[in-house]
């Protein structure tokens, strides 16, 4: 028995390991800089690539190469069997640049020409870290323009709206006087929208003009800076006879042929050149380097290029260019020579990839660039949630704890709630999505016909009302008299004191049922319709969805600290005369706090975690906007938001490329993970020392 | 002992009460008091004085009631939700039972200490004048001033004084328990309750509590529960014997113990049995 038990905690030991060693792996080594390697197909072609991963298989090896390079060869990674490779270890060209761009991810070339300067190839590092610093002062510049376009769109949006409400309000159709600005025979207040349409719309064709001239100058301006790149992928241009001694030692004896295949027949005197053969030679195939030299050729007047040299028979040599391709200096984020840097260029580069993670906007749809609206969204998200759940939660379980008259009523109650926390997420999901998105959401929205009730008519929702007054009285009438019922646990006091709950709950009842039958209201954003603006997944829905689901945490923890007060605390307080109130607040709150932050850390790491609800009420895979930000009202409760754990379901599994998402799964994964360890951590942390804070010294 | 054996029948029984207590002013009056626990009957038309300015103890075999009955005078036993009394008890003239009587006015005008020592898990401070506290007492100066009043009183404030801000809970047990004396002691009470104050003492701090049950005696009304006969002689001025639920005999302390009008008291007293 020993053994068998002994072997299953390894096992589950082993399982929690293995699953927290693979996620750390992955997640820390996505983000590190590669080294990028070129090999030689035996069919001539070249490939390129990061190694992510090798496998073997019967002695032989498939690699598992991330090429870059997509707006060219239409793949981010590619599988590589070794049998199709000349050579088995790859060739680290030194001067090869990594350049992780805002579209078409990271493209791997040798830089070959600046398009506004004449710097020498030694130079390009420095000169384009210049480009760039002014390239970002255009697109700062470039964003500011759009904002204000934005802006104004808004203003007429608005206008429009308000027209839309005075539509509403007096039942009339302006969309004519709108459209002519003719104001006879309007109201004030649709006179005010009319006009207010027609400055906003007047201001926008006054600065709009201004501002898109602005924007194509600068998009002209972005423009104009191109970076040329020769990439590992070769375009035959010819053949040409010479001597391969003679170009294995860097000469040519007649340049002519090579200046014609290259375009420039006229004045091949002054054409240089240099080889080398490709990779390092001593690991490759015998004989393999002596097949092939990838040379420099310098024409004076133009930038050196890199050919490949093929030795073919009877004296003549190939001739392939590296394929050019150019980019937007603008486009460029951050760029170095991956196959030359030292360990610590490369933990810098690391540390900054890190950085935009944490703080950057995605880029290439999530795949690339940063986290941060993911983390954001996230976290106003959860603290949102938890600032709608802590108080439910506490005062829930204050009231069954220490108020409530325990009997089977608090039995089934409490053991309900326990089975709550056991309802399947996504449960909850579509409760949220069904009740809050298009029930309340609705009815917010467009008032009770939008929520899909049918409202009464007038007269008769008045005499309701009439009827919810008068039992709201007849409420507060009993509940006042059971109060005074002088006999303790007289059978008439538990009669009386049970009608007034239960009148209590028709008064509730009833005013739920006047709200949704009115025929007065018809919600605070009629005029938005029929875009939703609350009745559709949003941040307020997602929170209070997941403060249901987190309620019974809540409330279980709070349970749990405030029956571990000992009763001799209680009694002593009511013994100093205290009553039931000041004993829990000065007494029993403080004590039971720690169980309570603690359940309410959980809490927050169960919410924090959860996804499948989050499908439903709110979390996009992509969102302009942030939940909580500088504009007024700073929290926007009916935006839709990005969210950590559904960013790891969408991009690795609802992306058009979710093989090239699969490193970004990991890293989020692993930002997840320590999220939801830190909370976990923080909440046995406080509760192991708040405990002992309150139980050091017992004698 | 036949008496005893004629109460746990159930037949009706009359306490001997001397008339040296009865002579006494009473600062409680116990009169005609019975309570039940559901259907259980825990105290039987219980009827005694408790002397002003003395100590009175309360003795008997576990389980009589002793507890119960103390718990009842400042009406701890309203919490328990089962509790059923019949009679009255009478505080300095006024009725502890009457209906509309304030249960919270009435236990501040009472003090209490446990078994068990209960600081709240606050500072020495905050524990002494907690019953100021929740009267909504602000005044620092009146509040130090009760502090070190009943501290003093407790015969606690040389240990702490240089400590008042510390928790109440890292106190040694004895001072744990003195500290809920100057707790209990903090709002002037009229009588003061204590419930086996020492039996989770060790012989030194029962001997300081029993020092300053001495030095309170005069200036308080104590009644006590305890079970140790020696402590009773020692401590108290009168003395109540309880029987299930019933009270045997009462006297003054050094009559219940030399010279108790019943043998069956004597017995108890001695050791004879109990
Ligand atoms: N909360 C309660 N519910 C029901 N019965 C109770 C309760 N508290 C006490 N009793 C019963 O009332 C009787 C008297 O109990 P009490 O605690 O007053 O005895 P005691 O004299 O203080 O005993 P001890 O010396 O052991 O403390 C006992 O039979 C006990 O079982
Ligand atoms: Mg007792």
């Amino acid at each position: 028995m020993v053994w068998l038990s002994g072997g299953m905690f390894a096992i589950a030991c082993l399982m929690i390991v293995s699953l927290l060693a693979f996620v750390l792996w992955q997640g820390l080594w996505t983000l590190w800089p590669r080294t990028y390697s070129i090999y030689g197909r035996k069919d001539g072609t070249l490939v390129g690539g990061e190694l992510y991963a090798k496998a073997s298989l019967e002695g032989q090896d498939t690699l598992y190469l991330r090429t870059g390079n997509y707006d060219v060869s239409n793949q981010h990674f590619a599988y590589v069997s070794s049998s199709e490779l000349v050579e088995q270890s790859g060739w680290l060209a030194p001067d090869l640049w990594l350049v992780e761009r805002k579209e078409w991810g990271n493209l791997y070339g040798f830089p070959k020409q600046l398009s506004w300067s004449q710097a020498d190839p030694e130079d390009f590092v420095r000169v384009v870290h210049e480009g760039m610093r002014q390239t970002a002062k255009i697109d700062r510049e470039l964003g500011e323009a759009k904002n204000e376009l934005k802006r104004i769109d808004q203003h007429i949006a608005e206008a429009r709206l308000g027209i839309r409400r005075v539509e509403l309000a007096e039942k009339i159709d302006l969309q004519r006087a709108a459209e002519t600005g003719s104001l006879e025979g309007l109201s004030p207040s649709a006179r005010d929208a009319v006009s207010n349409l027609g400055l906003r719309n007047r201001q926008a064709d006054e600065t709009m003009v201004e501002i898109n001239d602005r924007i194509a100058g600068l998009e002209a301006q972005r423009a104009e800076r191109t970076v040329v790149f020769e990439l590992p992928i070769l375009d035959p241009l010819g053949t040409i006879t010479a001597d391969w001694a003679d170009l294995r030692a860097g000469r040519l004896r007649d340049p002519t042929g090579l200046a014609e295949l290259l375009g420039a027949a006229k004045d091949s005197s002054g054409l240089s050149f240099s080889a080398e053969p490709m990779g390092d030679g001593g690991l490759s195939e015998p004989g393999v380097e002596d097949q092939r030299l990838v040379c420099k050729v310098t024409i004076p007047g133009e930038p050196t290029r890199r050919l490949m040299i093929r030795r073919l028979e009877d004296g003549r040599v190939s001739v392939e260019a590296f394929r050019e391709h150019s980019i937007l200096l603008a486009d460029m984020v951050r760029f170095f020579p991956t196959n030359r840097l030292g360990i610590f260029q490369r933990l810098g580069v690391y540390a900054s990839r890190w950085w935009e993670f944490l703080s950057g906007d995605p880029r290439e749809a999530g795949m690339e660039g940063g986290f941060f609206p993911a983390i954001w969204g996230t976290v106003v998200m959860t603290i949102v949630m938890s600032l709608a759940v802590m108080p439910f939660g506490v005062l829930a379980a204050l009231y069954m704890r220490e108020y409530a008259k325990s009997g089977w009523l608090l039995s089934v109650i409490r053991i309900s709630i326990n089975n709550l926390a056991g309802v399947p997420s996504i449960v909850y999901g579509v409760f949220g999505l069904s009740f809050f998105c298009y029930i309340v959401g609705g009815y917010i929205d467009g008032g009770p016909i939008k929520a899909g009730f049918e409202p009464w008519p007038s007269a008769a929702w008045f005499s309701a009302l009439g009827g919810l007054a008068i039992v709201g009285l007849i409420a507060f009438a009993v509940s006042i008299f059971s109060g005074q019922a002088e006999a303790r646990r007289s059978p008439l006091r538990t009669v009386l004191s049970w009608s007034a709950g239960l009148l209590w709950l028709l008064t509730l009842g009833l005013i739920v049922w006047l709200l949704v039958k009115s025929p007065h209201f018809h919600g605070f954003y009629e005029a938005q319709l029929p875009n939703p603006t609350f009745g559709k997944g949003c941040l307020l829905w997602a929170a209070l969805t997941l403060s249901l689901l987190t309620l019974p945490v809540v409330i279980v923890a709070t349970e749990e600290a405030l029956s571990a007060v000992p009763n001799s605390l209680r009694e002593g307080s009511y013994a100093c005369g205290a009553g039931k109130w000041q004993t829990i607040h000065r007494i029993v709150l403080p004590y039971a706090r720690p169980g309570i932050i603690t359940g309410f850390i959980l809490a927050m790491a169960r919410g924090a975690g959860e996804v499948a609800p989050m499908m439903l009420v709110g979390a996009i895979p992509l969102a302009t906007e942030l939940p909580l930000d500088g504009e007024f009202p700073f929290l926007h409760g009916s935006r839709s938001f990005m969210h950590l754990g559904f960013q790891i379901y969408s991009l690795g599994f609802q992306s058009q490329n979710s093989e090239a998402a699969k490193p970004m799964v990991f890293t989020a994964t692993l930002l997840l993970l320590s999220i939801v360890t830190v909370l976990n951590q923080t909440a046995i942390w406080l509760r192991a020392s708040l405990r002992k804070r309150f139980q050091s010294s017992q004698f | 002992m036949n008496r005893l054996k004629a109460i746990a029948d159930g037949q009706t029984f009359e306490s001997v009460i001397h008339q040296e207590v009865l002579d006494r002013d009473p600062v409680v009056s116990i009169r005609d008091f019975s309570l039940f626990y559901n259907r259980k009957q825990a105290l039987y038309n219980i009827t005694m004085p408790v002397a002003k300015g003395m100590v009175t103890a309360l003795v008997g075999p576990s389980g009589c009631g002793k507890s119960t009955l103390l718990r009842s005078v400042n009406r701890m036993n309203d919490l328990i939700e089962s509790v059923r009394i019949e009679g009255d008890m009478v505080l300095n003239g006024e009725s502890i039972f009457a209906p509309s009587v304030d249960v919270i006015a009435l236990r501040k005008r009472m003090g209490m200490v446990f078994q068990k020592p209960n600081p709240f898990p606050m500072s020495i401070f905050e524990n002494v004048v907690y019953p100021l506290r929740i009267d909504g007492e602000r005044d620092k100066t009146i509040l130090m001033q009760v502090c070190e009043q009943s501290l003093r009183g407790a015969a606690l404030w040389e240990e702490v004084k240089d400590r008042l801000s510390e928790s109440g809970l890292s106190l040694s047990g004895g001072q744990q328990q003195r500290l809920c004396i100057a707790r209990a002691i903090a709002s002037d009470p009229e009588v003061l309750l204590l419930d086996e104050p020492c039996s989770a003492l060790d012989p030194i701090a029962t001997g300081k509590i029993e020092d300053l049950i001495d030095r309170l005696r005069g200036e308080y009304s104590i009644l006590i529960v305890t079970h140790n006969m020696q402590q009773a002689s020692r401590i108290s001025d009168h003395t109540a014997f309880m029987y299930l639920g019933r009270l045997v005999e009462m006297a003054e302390t050094s009559t219940i113990f030399t010279r108790p009008r019943l043998s069956e008291t004597e017995d108890y007293v001695t050791g004879r049995f109990g």
